[in-house]
């Protein structure tokens, strides 16, 4: 009995310093907010739906293609997915130049993703400033297949 | 008028609560006369749960789109099997399904000790009680919600844009990650496994308060249950998100997978305090109910977690409006069985015991309880707080830089613990302690050792990952210990259950044979499981977003590194769907038995191949030829406007049919001919809503084929879906081909060559054929 008891406080203090300690670690590393957008490949998008009107008035002004990025928080492969591929210096260029950009998560925008009919992160719907889908990409794809892509819509709709 | 699968739910309420009554006037007063009515009462409950559930299979077959949850989750022209698992797509199904497997182990219960003891009595009244607090949650979520009480369409009844009696012509379709072979069998395995759980929990519970014998026995079998459909429904859950959920992923940490594993760790944990407990019921007395009270309790938060809003994940496939309810009878069971088990605490230490030191199988097994509780606290944790700082101060906050690295690094320590445990207790033998404490210790001395190995990949996280640069001091630090760490561990664990396995087998009795060969394999599976994961999750492969050109079918086209390359064979798409028969009447059958059709109202579905819109003031008439293949016949319209219509259109319209019309603005005369109004006409679905494209392919390594099949993408109105190629070898390596949708004219593929994956899909196997080994065989209850 004394041996269990004394396991027991053991694993009792064990388990609530674990506790304690990554509860802080993740309030101090690893708090994800609108300010800092490292993790949406560092690039600022517009953000949820109530941006959505507004980003279409803009590239309607601008003549410019939109990318909109379907994510969410507990998405492995978005994170992976933002830093590789959403991150890649040549995608970022052509991304923060050439296009408008939303971002839409996926537990808040549900309605927007019904629409597009997306179900799932990562997903990328590219469209033309009148709101038509150009494009769709689905899933994790790494840089050297997103690129194309991301250049070749720019140039659709240069070309009209 | 209340639907009739709503009055059967009712029935059921209100036979619950009167066999409540009855076991508590018995219980309390020692009144019979309700007491008679229990057994009967709780069958026909079961009877009636039964009839309700056909009832809501039967909409979906005949896909009656009246009802809203039909029309949600199914749509005509769905293959019979989905229609029949939509069933369970959404949560006013699983609900249904959780109530109705609940009542069928309360009539299990009633019917096998047909309330004789006071503990069925009373552990048959905590069944009750669950029960009817789920048929409450079931009502309130009633899968037989009539579709003209959706909001949005009362709306527009009241505005009169639609009809008091509205049925729509089609239900809005299953979602495209959901039309699987998986999705079948994963949500069942995962609700009847929660429900299953209720006897187990309702039986801790009386014990708990009374003490009383029998318990574990009583409740033993369905634990076994539980524990297999859990598990499997687990397993399954891996399988879809590895064959279906596309990136090659069995097991992401995702909120929702991680919340079922957590009641399945600590019903491990029970199983386990249970084996003790039942030869000497003073061992574990408290442990092994606390550990059947708090895998209830888990099971109810996984089944939060998968609905609720909160924790979104891969599974938010439908709203929730019960959660509350649910995170009631949390706190209510939680506080219960914590004052319970307090209580017991109290009493029990006035006894003293003899303390034999820590070297023995009781402390050796508690330290592996221990460890199942650590190991579940750790996934509860982790899918936790994060959700609690999201409500308290409106943060979004990651676990880790990546979330599985949360999971891996704390749970990898406890992990070769478990395995050390699994090792020591499986070849436990009191006489050859001091040796067994010797092999011991130099497997631990070699897990240490081997911890600091240093290679190029084979880490707890892995260094070339852009996370690690930023993971907190901590994680860097056990994120550094080399795998191969687990190894002196598993294999100790391994010698230890072989060694198990040969001392079942040399016994001559039939019955403990079998279930010493189940312990085993369940045993040996788990090690394949570990064996798996961690080879697959460290050695795979993966070259990513390749686009080959359709054009170059029949070539092999090489992917640019490690020597691999494709081959496309074929190329297709097709429809999923059945063909559907279209509505109405075949034209060749109106002509065969014309004076049946005249003068009354008739229904045709066809293509426009001729058709006029002539001037007939003050408005137009629309004459269309339709030609549905079997024959054709003229329908004609009037509007106030031409109507919009091209040849080659099909359409589906409903009129009243006449024969001999002559048409003053045609010229024309009618042998037959059918009047029906604009808004009786309605564009009939010339393709499918699912359609899949497919690519045959070849995967070569070195020149030489590793791989073939086919891989295949699902588009669809509610989203889409990969079906990756996957070729199995022999060594246990899997050639997986995800193919992401034809983009232009080319092929966009995805090659991932994971080795070690079927080891652990063999494991699980182990688990399932281990558990059944040790379900078949009954211990023969105890005398007196």
């Amino acid at each position: 009995m004394r041996t269990k008891k004394m396991l027991s406080i053991i694993v009792m203090i064990l388990i609530l310093s674990f506790a304690y300690f990554s509860y802080t670690t993740a309030l101090s590393n690893f708090t994800l907010s609108d300010q800092n957008n490292s993790y949406l490949g560092g690039i600022q998008f517009h953000r949820a739906a109530s941006g959505l009107e507004e980003s279409f008035q803009i590239a309607q002004q601008e003549n410019k293609p939109i990318m909109m990025y379907f994510w969410a928080i507990w998405c492995q492969y978005c994170a992976k997915f933002q830093t590789d591929t959403l991150g890649n210096p040549q995608v970022k260029k052509i991304l923060e130049e050439d296009y408008v950009l939303v971002a839409m998560d996926l537990d808040i925008d549900r309605e927007v993703a019904q629409k597009y009919g997306v179900s799932y992160p990562p997903y990328l719907v590219f469209m033309d400033p009148k709101g038509k889908v150009l494009e769709r990409v689905p899933g994790a794809v790494g840089p050297e297949y997103l690129l194309p892509i991301v250049t070749q819509v720019r140039e659709t709709v240069r070309g009209k | 008028m209340i639907p009739l699968g709503d009055i059967l739910l009712y029935a059921s309420l209100v036979l619950s609560v009167i066999a409540l009554l009855g076991l508590l006037l018995k219980d309390i007063k020692n009144i019979e006369y309700l007491n008679k009515l229990v057994t009967p009462a709780i069958i026909l409950i079961a009877g009636i749960l039964t009839f309700a559930y056909s009832l809501l299979t039967y909409y979906f077959v005949t896909g009656d789109f009246a009802y809203d949850y039909v029309w949600q989750y199914s749509s005509s022209d769905l293959p019979l099997v989905y229609k029949l698992s939509g069933t369970w797509a959404g949560q006013p199904g699983t609900y249904l399904l959780w109530v109705w497997v609940i009542y069928l182990s309360a009539a299990w219960l009633a019917w096998t000790t047909k309330h004789s003891t006071a503990l069925s009595r009373r552990t048959q009244m905590i069944t009750l009680f669950t029960g009817i607090y789920l048929l409450i949650l079931t009502l309130i979520q009633t899968p037989f919600k009539l579709i003209i009480e959706r909001p949005e369409v009362v709306e527009m009844i009241t505005k009169g844009t639609l009809a008091a009696d509205f049925v729509p012509l089609d239900g809005n379709g299953l979602n495209a990650l959901l039309v699987n072979f998986w999705m079948i069998v994963h949500p069942p395995l995962m609700f009847i496994g929660y429900a299953t759980m209720t006897i187990p929990f309702a039986a801790a519970i009386v014990y708990l308060l009374t003490k009383a014998d029998g318990w574990e026995e009583l409740g033993r079998q369905w634990t076994r249950f539980t524990w297999l459909f859990l598990g499997m429904g687990i397993a399954v859950g891996g399988v879809w998100a590895y064959v279906i959920l596309g990136w090659g992923g069995f097991w992401a940490w995702d909120p929702v997978e991680t919340a079922s594993f957590i009641p399945w760790l600590t019903l491990t944990g029970f199983m386990h305090a249970a084996a003790l407990h039942r030869k000497d019921k003073s061992t574990f007395s408290i442990a092994a109910p606390m550990l059947a009270v708090v895998s209830f309790v888990l099971v109810l938060y996984a089944a939060i977690v998968v609905r609720s809003g909160l924790f979104n994940s891969v599974h938010a496939f439908g709203d929730n409006s019960t959660g509350t309810l649910l995170i009631i009878l949390i706190a209510i069971t939680a506080i219960v069985s914590i004052v319970l088990g307090m209580r017991r605490y109290l009493e029990e230490t006035d006894k003293v015991e003899e303390d034999h030191g820590f070297w023995n199988k009781t402390n050796i097994f508690y330290v592996t309880l221990l460890l199942f509780v650590i190991l579940a606290f750790i996934s509860f944790w982790g899918i936790s707080f994060p959700a609690f700082i999201q409500i308290t101060q409106g943060l979004k906050v990651g676990v880790a830089s990546d979330t599985k690295n949360f999971f891996n690094v704390w749970s990898y320590p406890f992990t070769i613990i478990l395995l050390l445990a699994l090792g020591f207790c499986l070849n436990y033998n009191e006489k050859k302690k001091e040796e067994q404490k010797k092999t011991l210790f130099i497997v631990i001395g070699l897990s240490i050792i081997t911890m600091f190995l240093r290679t190029d990949t084979f880490y707890v996280l892995d260094h070339n990952s852009p996370f690690w640069a930023r993971e907190p001091a901590i994680y860097k630090m056990i994120g550094n210990i080399s795998v191969v760490s687990l190894f002196p561990s598993m294999i100790y664990a391994t010698w230890a259950t072989a060694q198990r396995l040969l001392d079942y087998l040399s016994i001559k009795s039939i019955r403990p044979k079998i279930k010493g060969i189940g312990i085993a394999t369940v045993h040996f599976g788990t090690i394949l499981i570990l064996f798996g994961a961690v080879i697959s999750s460290n050695f795979t492969q993966s070259i990513e977003g390749y686009s080959i050109p359709l054009s170059s079918k029949g070539e092999v086209v090489s992917l640019g590194q490690g020597g691999y390359a494709v081959k496309i064979i074929d190329f297709s798409t097709r429809s999923l769907a059945e063909t559907a028969p279209a509505p109405g009447i075949r034209i060749s059958e109106i002509y065969g038995n014309p004076d049946s059709y005249i003068n009354n109202n008739v229904k045709v579905t066809g293509k426009i191949v001729d058709f006029q819109n002539v001037q007939t003031p003050p408005s137009y008439t629309t004459y269309m030829k339709i030609d549905d293949g079997t024959g054709s016949l003229w329908v004609a319209t009037q509007a106030d406007e031409p109507l919009n219509i091209e040849n080659g259109m099909e359409l589906t319209m409903e009129g009243f049919m006449m024969t001999n019309f002559r048409s003053n603005s045609t010229g024309k005369t009618y042998d037959l001919i059918i009047f029906t109004s604009p808004e009786a006409i309605t564009e009939a679905a010339t393709s499918g809503k699912y359609n899949v494209q497919s690519v045959q392919l070849e995967v070569y390594k070195d020149n030489s084929m590793i791989g073939s099949g086919t891989a295949e993408y699902l588009d669809s109105q509610s989203g889409s879906g990969t079906f990756p190629l996957i070729d199995s070898s022999i060594t246990g390596t899997d050639v997986y081909v995800i193919f992401q949708g034809l983009s232009g004219e080319s092929v966009p593929l995805t090659l991932k060559i994971i080795p070690a994956v079927n080891f652990a899909w063999l494991g699980i196997v182990f688990f399932a054929i281990g558990i059944i080994l040790i379900m078949a065989v009954r211990s023969r209850p105890k005398e007196g």
